[in-house]
């Protein structure tokens, strides 16, 4: 049944990403909910299930986007290993864990989209504006990771962040 | 040196994820053609119902924020546009009189124009997902007959995109300020012919492949579709206004940028047209 949670968190924040937070942006900004689902998926279940889950999770947007198929899907991956790579040297977590990591994820995750669509073709955003479009979503990231960690939590099953 | 248990499966997990990410990027494109324009269309569809119901039940509390976050913004906005009431109710009039004079030449000479493209009007239902994109939802799709490549206008003579994709009850259209859009304009005096670009994190468009890099274009100009032998969009459709000139010495080309005439972010009611528009007998 796990397998199931984790469609049903997919297909709620995919639904939600599309639906309704174009009409929720912050200075231009959306945050990343799958992102965020991805940075809460490595701190729970580590970097295999983490890198795995970012890679569905950002071919599911991908198909929303009219950018590269499999740009948000490489970013998210990577996102998904590095915070699983880290939280395993976590000695210990504090409330503040999710909204840092989901910024610092948002942060990461969003970076890596721009550079990966540059080298595929969309070199036009190295502007001085994507860097403030990257950091408000990185805080708008922080903020939703209270409401996120708790979904992916309840989805992980786990009471407690994996060690792996 | 510490091992962990995971460490030998989880990196040829990653390098398979990583290659197959590689090589989804190097096969799409940004078409929505082949398997992956399917699977697009296909995904998007099974979540379209979700997202109607959604967007509906939700709306009160966006409808909200978007009072919130614009309600300073529409105060000025409305002092401007009252003031431009004004200035252009004077110019009207003279333009109708010539518009009659040009709409009788255009039927001697059989030319088409906007008013034979017949249309489909749609509701805008969102923005894009991505923070880097300049696209609008419209929630009609092909089952309304709205179709990939239609040109989109607000109110009858405001270009605003092209639609770029459809559904069954759902189009994405891309915004004429989004980079990765070229529209084959003139300009309203000098009838210089240019192509617009749109500029990643800017509403303003940038003139390019200007006809005569010298000609007199002003500041206040308007710029319209160029409409020339086989144009993706209908002539004489308003794109946007020059709001700046840069004669920079030893550069070749001005730099001209032009803002859209209507806001991009504040569209409620589109047009998707048929263009260009059906022959009659053609079927």
């Amino acid at each position: 049944m796990r397998w199931l949670r984790w469609f049903l968190v997919v297909l709620t924040l995919v639904v939600l990403q599309t639906a309704v937070f174009p009409s929720l942006r912050v200075a231009g900004a959306a945050p990343d909910l799958l992102l965020v689902a991805t940075v809460a998926v490595a701190f729970y279940r580590g970097a295999e299930v983490g890198s795995v889950f970012g890679f569905v999770a950002g071919l599911t947007i991908d198909c929303f986007l009219s950018s590269h198929f499999g740009i948000s899907a490489l970013a998210f991956c990577l996102v998904g290993f590095g915070v699983g790579v880290f939280q395993s040297g976590m000695l210990r977590s504090s409330r503040l864990v999710a909204p840092v990591l989901a910024g610092v994820g948002g942060l990461l995750g969003g970076g890596l989209w721009v550079v990966i669509a540059a080298i595929a073709g969309q070199d036009d955003l190295f502007v001085g504006h994507t860097i403030g479009v990257l950091i408000v979503a990185a805080l708008y990231d922080a903020l939703i990771s209270f409401a996120v960690f708790p979904f992916v939590h309840w989805a992980a099953g786990d009471p407690e962040p994996a060690r792996r | 040196m510490a091992v962990y248990r995971g460490e030998s499966r989880r990196r040829p997990v990653l390098i398979l994820l990583v290659v197959t990410s590689l090589a989804l990027i190097t096969l799409s494109g940004t078409g929505n053609g082949g398997i992956i324009g399917s699977l697009r269309t296909t995904t998007r569809q099974l979540v379209e119902p979700v997202q109607r119901v959604v967007r509906s039940t939700l709306r009160p509390v966006t409808n909200a924020f978007d009072g919130v976050t614009k309600v300073s913004s529409l105060r000025d906005e409305n002092a401007r546009l009252r003031a431009r009431v004004s200035q252009l109710e004077g110019t009207l009039s003279k333009q109708r009189a010539v518009g009659q004079e040009v709409g009788t030449l255009e039927q001697l000479l059989d030319l088409p124009n906007i008013e034979d493209a017949t249309g489909v009007a749609a509701r805008v239902v969102g923005g894009p997902p991505g923070n880097f994109e300049r696209t609008i939802t419209l929630d009609k799709g092909t089952a309304k007959g709205i179709v990939v490549g239609m040109p989109v206008v607000a109110g009858t003579e405001a270009l605003v995109g092209r639609v770029t994709a459809t559904t069954r009850d759902q189009a994405t259209v891309t915004l004429i300020d989004s980079p990765g859009l070229g529209v084959g304009v003139r300009t309203e005096k000098t009838k210089e012919q240019a192509i617009t670009q749109g500029r990643a994190g800017d509403r303003i468009m940038r003139l390019n492949f200007l006809g005569n890099p010298r000609a007199p274009i002003e500041v206040g100009e308007l710029v319209f579709t160029a409409g020339t032998t086989g144009a993706a969009y209908p002539p004489d459709l308003a794109v946007g206004r020059v709001t700046k000139i840069d004669r920079n010495r030893g550069d070749l080309d001005p730099d001209i940028f032009v803002a859209p005439v209507v806001d991009l972010d504040s569209l409620v009611f589109v047009k998707a047209l048929r263009w260009p528009p059906r022959v009659a007998g053609s079927g």
